[in-house]
């Protein structure tokens, strides 16, 4: 994902925002790393290029 | 996630599996599962855009458009050429896969997120227009397809518009004239069966689904078996 898309994404649960963590990138393109709810404290992957915001109780399944 | 209802395309995979009454579990057909068990075949008999989504945004343009349900982003790759961001949120990492390849394979940019349809993972009152083809319909119960369309709402902004399309009664491979739950099986090249579940609108109970929502319908009409409603925000 383009880190110009934190602009628009927030955390699925309560609609607050997200902080980005990055473990490696490629320019803008972020590629690996996560999204960390501000209020909520969850934590989305970032995984190969794109981020996972399925609420938590669905990630599993 | 699916754009699995175009009766132009599917026959040929899904002409053996008659709708049943829906005995699998909830675990075996869920829609996050089932499409990523399917999406590299299902991806490849959903090439071509819907007619119905041309029609809609024709002449259309936005800053930020959403595809609820990107499936393999044959119709975000529509948002992208009218859009200065286009934005596919589907529940399926495998068909996200398959999207991004589409998008590099032909050209066009689009962001691809993995999200859910009944809480989504954007901002509200961020996007011009947006799509939400074929996905309604995979999720249960009637609460959560209600919440999607509020989330929807949300998501436009106050001159938003969207297009939002079910599998209908109407559609030749159904007998009934009433809503339904069913199971609808997915035929891989190997033979194996892949269970979806779907509930079958009638456009009477898509009306009142869309009524109790906070989206306000402007045009709503069947075409090719589909339910289809033009919507803006309350």
């Amino acid at each position: 994902m383009k880190e110009s898309l934190m602009d628009i994404l927030c955390d699925p649960l309560d609609k607050s925002e997200l902080e980005l963590e990055v473990d490696e990138r490629d320019g803008e393109e972020i590629i690996e790393g996560r999204l960390v709810g501000t209020v909520t404290g969850e934590v989305y992957p970032i995984e190969d290029g794109i981020p996972n915001l399925l609420p938590p109780d669905m990630r599993e399944e | 996630m699916d754009h699995d209802s175009d009766p132009r395309t599917d026959s040929a995979t899904e002409a053996d599996s008659d709708p049943r009454t829906d005995s699998t579990t909830e675990a075996d057909s869920d829609p996050r599962t089932t499409y990523d068990r399917i999406a590299s075949h299902f991806s490849k008999t959903r090439e071509y855009p819907w007619p119905e989504i041309e029609t809609f945004l024709d002449g259309a343009s936005a800053d930020d458009a959403l595809d609820v349900g990107c499936g393999n982003g044959r119709h975000t790759e529509l948002l992208a050429d009218r859009a200065t961001r286009a934005v596919g949120v589907d529940v399926s990492r495998g068909l996200l896969d398959e999207a991004r390849a589409r998008a590099s394979a032909r050209g066009f940019d689009a962001a691809f997120v993995q999200g859910d349809a009944s809480a989504l993972p954007v901002r509200g009152g961020r996007f011009d227009l947006a799509l939400y083809v074929a996905t309604l319909h995979h999720l249960r119960p009637r609460e959560r397809r209600v919440r999607s369309l509020d989330e929807l709402a949300r998501a436009l902004g106050p001159a938003g518009r969207a297009l939002v399309s079910v599998w209908s009664v109407d559609h030749e491979r159904f007998d009934a004239t009433e809503g339904f739950d069913t199971t609808v099986d997915w035929t891989l090249p190997s033979g194996e069966t892949v269970p979806r579940y779907y509930h079958i609108y009638d456009a009477a109970e898509f009306a009142a689904d869309l009524e109790s929502s906070a989206l306000d319908v402007r045009e709503s009409f069947v075409s090719s078996g589909n339910c289809f409603a033009v919507v803006r925000p309350d």
